[in-house]
């Protein structure tokens, strides 16, 4: 019986092969999921100035992305650049207006539009041939 | 009056089931040695019985007429306390099988069922369940769709969704509906399959028509079919995502692995149905139900309840001397293409009963017939083929209307070809 | 050291409601970045409030919609917690389905962890109009899972179309304003929430938050998933897109939403309705309005229009705070 019915069977490249009925892994807690990289999307950088920052952390909840990060064991702000879409809603949230929006054309690491993908090295990776 | 039958309860129910005619039907009972209680079971209730062995964890219902009778014994069980089952009222058959689909995601047993308008109202939901891969078991009461309200039994509203990746087949006894859920949860839940499944009978015919049943110990049961093991079930312990979006030039991979899914269960229903065989010590052949065929030289090839009348009119019509045999597929999907095509080969005419119609098709006449004509295609001698539109709007076929078919068959037989693609009975036999 | 979610699968705890936006920007992140959603995206900023407050023994449903394509793409999940597909029609089928598995598994001792939060994340289409059958039917048969409609007031997904929510005088692509309808739509939005809390008077808890209030927002959550039996929370999520508004302003004009009256922070819980935002006067709806692309073509007389209406919503709920049109 099963050899008859092999012929049915469609035979399926390993180069092809996708997760069975489609179902993936989830990512960590607190981690990231680095097949959907953002950060070359970003127009503007958002940079904070630590001297003006209260640490209030509405920026924190104000991201949708989860890219405002506290960092230094939590003393301080800081931004996952992987994945900030620069929408500017953490500069608008601020208080004290501590949180700028610098043109990234303005960063040597800065990522201009249209490459932007590329430069990120898990994309990079992901075309390499 | 119950008084009076009070000790003859036993007698009245050995004359009963004499009075259905197995043996008359050719059923094999003395070769089976089927071991356990018998009962007086319509299909709903054989199926209702075996779902309770089974030991399914959530049913969702909804009411339409008449598979509606299955969801009120399973309702009944589950206020007695038999049936240990969570009993979710649908909001109509879409949602019915949103339930399903959710609960067998999360890992439980799920039974749900339908009829008629009811299974098309659900269409969008079946692709998504068997895309899933949840073993879902659904039961059909085949029933006529609209217009006009008609009740009756047609096989249209079950076989419109045949092609959603679904396991289909179709019971013709009580007996085979009891057997069938049994073997479709095994089936369904073999990790090579993970696939759902339908198990049609015939709306009144065999839903609502008592016969014998036999119903086998627990032991066995629970021997033959495990609990169910759903490594993927959404589990805060495990997290999955479940259904992302594919990359594009992934769409037709992933309906390649359904595919292989669904061919693949073929070793399996073999492999199930032998298991089944053994432990229950009886002599289902897997995929086709052969009655009668050794010489035949035409057949019809039925699938689902009117078989059962099929097998009295063909044994009439042999006393006659005709060489008339029947094939009754056990599976519409997967369809056994081989093994039909190697039993279809040997006939030299074949008249495909339709219980449902194919508005506009090739041949003009119902799914089976597109299925038959196909399986045929790669047969050097094909034989003459024809159709017999009966049983539409839930009409009973009657012998006489079977003595018919035989006439045209033979008359096809010699001919080597017949006038129509397809005969409505009703029509041109007056 | 045990994880939180060791610890949820020892014995269920209520979650506790959140003092400050100190606790809430310290929780685990559930919702991680690496998603498609637009710049500036409200209902992404609202999943990710939403999953932040749920913590990591639930499970979230995603019917179709733009909280479902984009999130997803190309084999991605953003998700720590597990997430399923439905159907932008059943979600609330699948949730009851879900709940009803962990019913019955957990009573025949096939699972051995706590009974999960369900959640079923659908968009006002999901919820408010082809998923209505399957969002009432959930709650009306009160299975332990949470409905949450993110409401951007459009079909986003599809590109921005006309929905039940889609507020009077709104642009989208199927209801363009021109010579003969120069209102652009010309219906009144369902009040989806309250209309819930009518038809389910056994309604235990529901909520109307706004991701501009993100702590309150959050705390709503966790008073759902604490809820036994179903809960509702409607979140007002900005869709820079298809409101015409940049990707830095989403928490502005959710938070004038809420201060012209257009949207109305509550809770419902105990069978009284409390209300969040009760300001000296309310601001006036031409503020809401003219910051929107999807607004532009409306004349004075639209804006007293809705200004009416917004007026004897308020009314109506009890705020006797009267708003003249400007």
């Amino acid at each position: 019986m099963k050899e008859r019915y092999k012929k049915y069977i469609v035979e399926i490249p390993e180069e092809m092969s996708i997760p069975y009925a489609g179902i993936v892994e989830s990512p960590k807690v607190n981690g990231e999921q680095p097949m959907m990289l953002t950060g070359g999307w970003r127009i503007y950088r958002p940079v904070v100035d630590h001297d003006k920052c209260v640490m209030c952390k509405s920026c924190v909840l104000a991201c949708p992305d989860a890219t405002v990060l506290l960092v230094d064991g939590g003393q301080k702000i800081g931004f996952n650049l992987d994945y900030c879409k620069g929408c500017g809603l953490c500069t608008w949230v601020c208080p004290v207006n501590a949180i700028d929006r610098v043109p990234e054309i303005d960063f040597e690491d800065g990522v201009p539009f249209q490459d932007a993908l590329f430069l990120l090295p898990h994309v990079e990776a992901l075309y390499a041939d | 009056m119950a008084e009076q039958y009070k000790d003859k309860k036993e007698e009245i129910l050995k004359e009963t089931v004499k009075m259905t005619g197995y043996e008359d039907a050719g059923f094999d009972w003395k070769s089976e040695k089927r071991v356990g209680a018998t009962k007086f079971l319509t299909g709903l209730g054989a199926v209702a019985h075996a779902l309770k062995m089974a030991d399914i964890d959530v049913a969702s219902s909804y009411p339409i007429r008449p598979y509606t009778g299955a969801m009120m014994m399973l309702s009944q069980m589950a206020a007695r306390g038999e049936l240990d089952v969570e009993f979710v009222h649908g909001e109509g058959e879409h949602g019915q099988l949103g339930i399903a689909h959710g609960a067998s995601a999360a890992g439980a047993r799920a039974f749900t069922g339908s009829s008629g308008v009811g299974v098309m109202y659900a269409m969008e939901v079946y692709s998504p369940i068997s895309g899933g891969r949840c073993p879902v078991q659904m039961l059909i009461g085949n029933r006529t769709l609209d217009p006009p309200g008609d009740f009756g039994s047609e096989h249209t509203d079950a076989l419109s969704t045949r092609d959603q990746c679904w396991i289909m087949g179709w019971a013709h006894t009580p007996q085979e509906a009891f057997d069938n859920t049994l073997m479709y949860y095994r089936i369904g839940e073999d990790p090579r399959v993970y696939l759902p499944q339908m198990n049609c009978q015939d709306g009144y015919f065999i839903t609502h028509i008592p016969m014998k049943v036999v119903v086998p110990t627990q032991e066995k049961v629970d021997k033959f079919l495990p609990p169910l093991s759903f490594p993927d079930a959404l589990d805060p312990l495990n997290p999955l995502g479940h259904g992302p979006q594919l990359f594009p030039g992934q769409g037709h991979v992933l309906e390649a692995t359904r595919v292989n899914a669904m061919m693949g269960a073929f070793p399996v229903i073999d492999e199930v149905v032998q298991s089944f065989n053994s432990i229950f010590e009886t002599n289902y052949s897997p995929f086709v139900d052969l009655y009668r065929c050794e010489d035949a030289e035409y057949v019809l090839f039925i699938s689902g309840g009117h078989a059962y009348t099929a097998k009295f009119a063909i044994n009439h019509m042999r006393e006659k001397g005709m060489k008339i045999g029947l094939v009754r597929p056990r599976f519409i999907r997967p369809w056994a293409t081989d093994v039909l095509a190697d039993i279809l080969s040997k006939f030299k005419a074949i008249g495909v009963v339709e219980t449902n119609n194919a508005f506009g098709a090739a041949r003009q006449a119902g799914i089976l017939t597109l299925e038959v004509a196909t399986t045929l295609y790669q047969i050097p001698n094909k034989p003459v083929l024809t159709a017999f539109m009966g049983g539409l709007g839930g009409e009973v076929i009657r012998l006489d209307e079977f003595y018919y078919m035989g006439d045209v068959l033979a008359k096809a037989a010699k001919e080597g070809k017949t006038e129509r693609t397809a005969y409505w009975i009703g029509f041109h036999n007056i | 050291m045990t994880t939180l979610l060791e610890e949820q699968v020892q014995a269920k705890v209520d979650l506790p409601l959140l003092q400050n936006i100190h606790k809430a920007a310290a929780l685990d992140e559930i919702y991680v970045p690496g998603h498609r959603t637009c710049a500036g995206c409200g209902p992404a900023l609202a999943y990710r409030l939403t999953c932040k407050a749920a913590g990591q023994n639930s499970i979230f449903l995603g019917p179709t919609g733009c909280m479902y394509v984009a999130n997803t793409s190309y084999l991605c999940v953003p998700w720590a917690v597990p997430w399923m597909h439905t159907q932008i029609t059943d979600g609330g089928a699948v949730a009851s389905g879900i709940s009803a598995a962990y019913e019955a598994r957990i009573r025949k001792g096939k699972y051995k962890g706590t009974f999960p939060n369900i959640y079923v994340f659908a968009g006002d289409g999901g919820s408010s109009d082809i998923g209505l059958q399957a969002a009432s039917a959930m709650i009306y048969r009160d299975h332990d899972a949470i409905f949450v409609c993110y409401d951007n007031e459009q079909y986003a997904n599809t590109g921005i179309q006309t929905s039940p929510q889609t507020p009077y005088g709104a642009w989208t692509t199927f209801t363009p304003p021109g010579p003969k309808i120069p209102e652009a739509k010309k219906l009144w939005p369902k009040d989806f929430a309250r209309g819930m809390i009518a038809l389910h008077p056994a309604l235990q808890y529901v909520a109307a938050a706004s991701i501009s209030y993100p702590v309150d927002l959050m705390n709503k959550v966790r008073k759902c998933a604490n809820v036994h039996g179903s809960a509702l929370i409607h979140i007002q999520s900005i869709c820079p897109k298809g409101w015409g508004i940049r990707s830095n302003q989403t928490l502005m004009v959710g938070k004038l939403a809420v201060e012209t009256g257009m949207f109305h922070l509550f809770e419902y819980e105990n069978r009284e309705y409390t209300y969040q935002y009760q300001p000296k006067a309310f601001k006036p709806v031409t503020e809401y309005l003219k910051l929107q692309d999807r607004f532009a073509h409306l004349k004075p007389e639209h804006h007293a229009k809705i200004q009416e209406f917004v007026n004897q919503g308020l009314k109506r709920c009890g705020i006797k705070i009267p708003v003249e049109a400007v």
